[in-house]
């Protein structure tokens, strides 16, 4: 989740993109978190995110995966997060958040004045904010603009160049839909941060184009 | 990764899945691994379902389109047969999976994934704390994969502006000295998916530290993410815009927000 900083796009399209998931210090409150990160994915799951998961036992876009048996298995400090499409959702499961005081954090990724203006709104003001400054060096190994878009809507890296070439190729041969190619681009990502709802538009733009 | 041959079919499925390419086919009409290329994320083996036929089986099937002129094409997300095989990984390629696949927790830090909490726990560790900045180099990321040795000289490049290397943070667990950033020589050759360094230093220095990491573009093969963070003021304002925007930097209009629900919070002496 390190890297859920890192997305690209245009922020028309960064509207439509919001990361939240929470995280615990190894010596201070990962001792009995598991309870509490139940409790936010069952709130999380409330509002009906596009993705949702943690990065131990995977996403629910994953085949094998069910969001009970997720829940069930979690352990004390299981990184967990899930995407939402809008800002109003977002307040929604921010306020719900805080009136629940898990204790544990709670970090989104997303467009930071949206971001401030949702905490502005439940009356928190927020903590630290990570900004990216982009990718440096060797940027003639990077594809192309839309490529980096769909590869970045994993935090780490998962979803292969190639794969997301295959997918535009599958589509243009009908082979797939963009939903499809979407949810198969996203049973890459581990750890449930991407954004299927946004891949699904920006396959269908490509195809357009 | 490794292909059991005796069950490979050659479908090519895993090929595209690799996010480092590290798959192609062989003479043999099976699929192959460069296992210097290969990061061991494992994520050929997690996302292609394994639908356990008998490779026989998927032989007859071929033989029986192509006598209709038809051409077998198995489900993107699959492997017919199970042929991939994660391998029982030592020292040091072990840390290729430690680094790559985002399932396995970093033994020295007790994280997964890139195995660094850094500003997600800020509000209870106050690790960044007033007047600090933090700063992320990620070098591999995005899909291209870095090796350490690439990782070291950044590091060593970083050195003489004396920074703080965080101690938990499974790079800086690699470093046999974290004054000049050298690193354990058994590692330099291992390739991993992304790694970061994480370091801390004031804020007025942010400057120094991008105009370094400008000056030794072209000295190494990786692309690396750069990411800075502080802890906002009481108005939730952000310390590091100021320094970054003096240094010539442009930031980007998003990025990731601590909502400081954490508890206990961290109390500074100053505030």
């Amino acid at each position: 989740m390190t890297n859920t900083l890192h997305r690209q796009g245009a922020e028309e399209d960064l509207k439509g993109d919001y990361v939240i998931f929470v995280s615990m210090a190894r010596e201070i409150n990962k001792k009995g978190s598991a309870t509490k990160i139940h409790e936010f994915l069952r709130i999380c799951k409330k509002y009906n995110p596009v993705n949702i998961g943690c990065s131990k036992w995977g996403s629910v876009l994953q085949d094998d995966v069910e969001f009970d048996d997720l829940i069930a298995n979690l352990k004390d400090g299981s990184t967990s997060g899930a995407v939402f499409t809008d800002l109003d959702t977002l307040q929604k499961v921010m306020a719900e958040l805080i009136e629940a005081d898990l204790g544990i954090s709670i970090n989104v990724s997303g467009l930071l004045e949206s971001v401030q203006e949702c905490c502005h709104g439940n009356g928190i003001e927020r903590h630290s904010v990570e900004d990216s400054l982009g990718f440096w060096e060797s940027q003639d190994r990077l594809p192309e603009r839309e490529i980096l878009e769909l590869n970045t809507l994993c935090g780490h890296g998962m979803v292969s160049f190639n794969l997301i070439h295959k997918m535009i190729d599958y589509l243009k041969l009908r082979r797939l839909t963009p939903k499809e190619a979407a949810r198969i681009m996203g049973k890459c990502c581990e750890c449930a941060v991407f954004n299927t709802d946004r891949a699904e538009r920006l396959l269908e733009k490509m195809l357009e184009s | 990764m490794e292909i059991d041959k005796k069950k490979c079919v050659g479908c090519g499925n895993c090929h595209a899945i690799c996010p480092m390419g590290a798959i192609s086919l062989d003479v043999d009409g099976k699929s192959t691994v460069d296992q210097d290329k290969c990061v061991e994320c494992s994520t050929c083996h997690r996302v292609l379902r394994n639908e356990g036929y008998p490779p026989w089986f998927v032989g007859a099937i071929r033989k029986v389109l192509k006598l209709l002129h038809l051409q077998y094409m198995a489900e993107v997300d699959i492997c017919p047969t199970g042929a991939l095989t994660p391998p029982d990984l030592k020292w040091p390629r072990s840390l290729r999976a430690a680094f790559s696949d985002p399932t396995v927790v970093h033994a020295g830090t007790g994280v997964g994934g890139r195995g660094t909490e850094e500003i997600k726990t800020n509000d209870v560790t106050g690790r960044l704390r007033e007047g600090e900045a933090g700063i992320v180099i990620e070098l591999g990321r995005p899909g291209t994969g870095a090796h350490f040795r690439d990782v070291e000289r950044v590091a060593m490049a970083l050195a003489p502006l004396e920074p703080h290397f965080e101690p938990f943070n499974p790079v800086t667990q690699l470093m046999v000295d974290t004054e000049t950033g050298k690193m354990n020589d058994e590692v330099l050759d291992e390739k991993v998916l992304s790694a970061i360094i994480e370091v801390k230093t004031r804020l007025e220095n942010i400057p120094d530290y991008l105009h370094t990491l400008e000056e030794i573009q072209g000295e190494t093969d990786a692309v690396f993410s750069v990411g800075v963070a502080s802890r906002c003021l009481p108005d939730g304002s952000i310390p590091h815009v100021k320094w970054v925007r003096e240094a010539g930097y442009t930031l980007s209009s998003n990025g990731k927000t601590n909502l400081g629900l954490g508890r206990p919070l961290f109390q500074e002496a100053s505030r």
